[in-house]
């Protein structure tokens, strides 16, 4: 019946709904008929990756006006007049127009902002971010040293700066890290794109970049919908004890010596944020170390 | 430059045309040629070879401009590097109400599909062509016709050996 070389359109008339009543009752008792329902019914929930169409048309216009300026010469000098008032907009816009805005949590806290197009940023322990409220519409950009979770609207292009590198998106949801020589970026929804000094990669769902300073980038793929942290965990994946400890004592405004150990090791685990015995427990626990909570309540010591 | 109403020229029709074409384009290419950033940088290339010639190219030629120019980029690209299909990449599952399934059922399910994509990944490129832009672009079989200038006859018989070919390859499950 489909390998017919009379009809070899059976199927697309079927697909169509072309078929004559007869031919149609004619095929739904043929066994075959189950198979094509299942491949059809399949293929009808498949979809394309999203396309922004209007940030694709922005992108065109802004390639259109630099062909432009090839083709156009000016006829009269007018820069020392555009200069003079150039400068007068930037004295007038550093006085009056500088409408940054920025947020810093504390030890332990944790703070969503809601940024002006109603995209959501959650801002971890010890962390300050901050962005252009009066430009958002044309540039969203949040400068961020700490750790962020961001859920963006769509639109233009959103960029996270850092001193580590830039994580640049259209509309999704990310976890972006950035300390000293620290630097993860994790995609939970749509696709992001992470720009740093060595590297320039395209992170898809549920997919995770780290760069820790003299080491080699890594890349790996999760399962969780958000970063553990929101919840009030940290959790860790193959990193340096240093981070972690550094991680507890931004939480919970502690200090720990770690004279005596060595900090290199590598460390996958949990901890939570809101019960400082458990955490310390959990972490030298399992590290099989011996620690102590000093009087003051701030300082840890660590023997080996 | 002219300056009448319907000139490609101008900004709002130049506008309207690449938001009612950019995205079919896009997918075409994809089917086409696999890769999907670089459909989306064709697109990019070939609507702004579009403006820098609105003057040349009326708004009702434009189309078939955009597709040919297109095309040959896809083709001049793909002639340097063997395209290798990705489609399980960005071919997406829209995302279902959430079921009350049974584990085993959604797994089972889950399983269907992957084979269903790698399946169509597999298929000759014009039959993967044809069953995609109907199946997930719906669009007819006389607009598909239109798209790569062959007759709609064609297009059902491509349509039909591609239904042929992925119940081959799929087999009893």
């Amino acid at each position: 019946m489909f390998d017919n070389k009379k009809d070899d359109i059976f199927l697309s008339r079927w697909v169509n709904g072309d078929l004559s009543p007869e031919e149609l009752s004619e095929f739904q008792s043929h066994p075959e008929y189950e198979y094509y329902m299942k491949i059809l019914a399949g293929a009808d929930t498949l979809d394309l990756a999203e396309y922004d169409v209007d940030a694709a048309l922005r992108n065109i216009k802004s390639n259109k006006q630099t062909s432009y300026k090839k083709n156009t010469k000016p006829v009269i000098k007018i820069w020392p007049y555009l200069a003079v008032a150039a400068s007068v907009a930037v004295i007038f816009g550093l006085f009056l127009f500088n409408s940054n805005d920025s947020f810093a949590t504390s030890y332990g806290e944790q703070l969503a902002v809601t940024l002006p197009d109603g995209s959501e940023m959650i801002l971890n322990a010890k962390s300050e971010a901050s962005f252009d409220e009066k430009n958002w519409k044309t540039n969203r950009t949040v400068s961020l040293n700490g750790e962020a979770y961001f859920k963006v609207k769509k639109g233009s292009k959103f960029t996270v700066t850092t001193k580590n590198g830039d994580v640049s998106v259209l509309g999704t949801e990310f976890n972006v890290q950035s300390q000293a020589s620290f630097f993860e970026a994790v995609c939970y929804e749509g696709k992001v794109r992470v720009t740093s000094n060595q590297d320039n990669t395209i992170l898809t769902a549920g997919k995770a970049y780290r760069n820790i300073t003299n080491t080699a980038p890594e890349h790996w793929t999760l399962v969780a919908q958000e970063p553990s942290w929101i919840t009030n965990t940290s959790s860790f994946r193959s990193i340096p004890l240093h981070y972690v400890f550094k991680e507890l004592e931004d939480q919970y405004n502690i200090t720990i010596n770690t004279k005596n150990i060595d900090t290199d090791i590598i460390y996958t685990g949990t901890f939570p944020n809101n019960n400082i015995n458990v955490a310390l427990k959990t972490v030298f626990s399992t590290l099989g170390l011996q620690y102590q909570l000093l009087q003051n309540g701030k300082t840890v010591v660590v023997e080996n | 430059m002219s300056d009448s109403k319907n000139s490609t020229c101008d900004e709002q029709v130049f506008d309207q045309f690449f938001k009612s074409h950019a995205k079919l384009l896009r997918s075409y290419l994809y089917y086409k040629f696999g890769d999907l950033d670089q459909a989306e940088d064709i697109v990019q290339d070939s609507f702004i070879k579009l403006w820098n010639n609105c003057s040349k190219v009326s708004i009702d030629k434009a189309k078939s401009y955009v597709y040919t120019i297109a095309t040959n980029l896809g083709i001049s690209i793909a002639r340097h590097q063997q395209v290798k299909f990705k489609h399980q990449k960005y071919i997406t599952q829209r995302k279902s109400d959430v079921t009350n399934e049974s584990p085993e059922f959604v797994m089972l399910e889950k399983e269907y599909m992957e084979k269903l994509k790698n399946a169509i990944a597999d298929l000759p490129n014009r039959q993967r062509e044809v069953f995609l832009l109907s199946r997930i672009d719906k669009k007819t079989y006389r607009e598909i016709a239109e798209l790569s200038n062959v007759s709609v006859k064609a297009i059902e018989k491509l349509m039909h050996k591609a239904l042929v070919t992925l119940r081959k390859k799929i087999g009893n499950i």
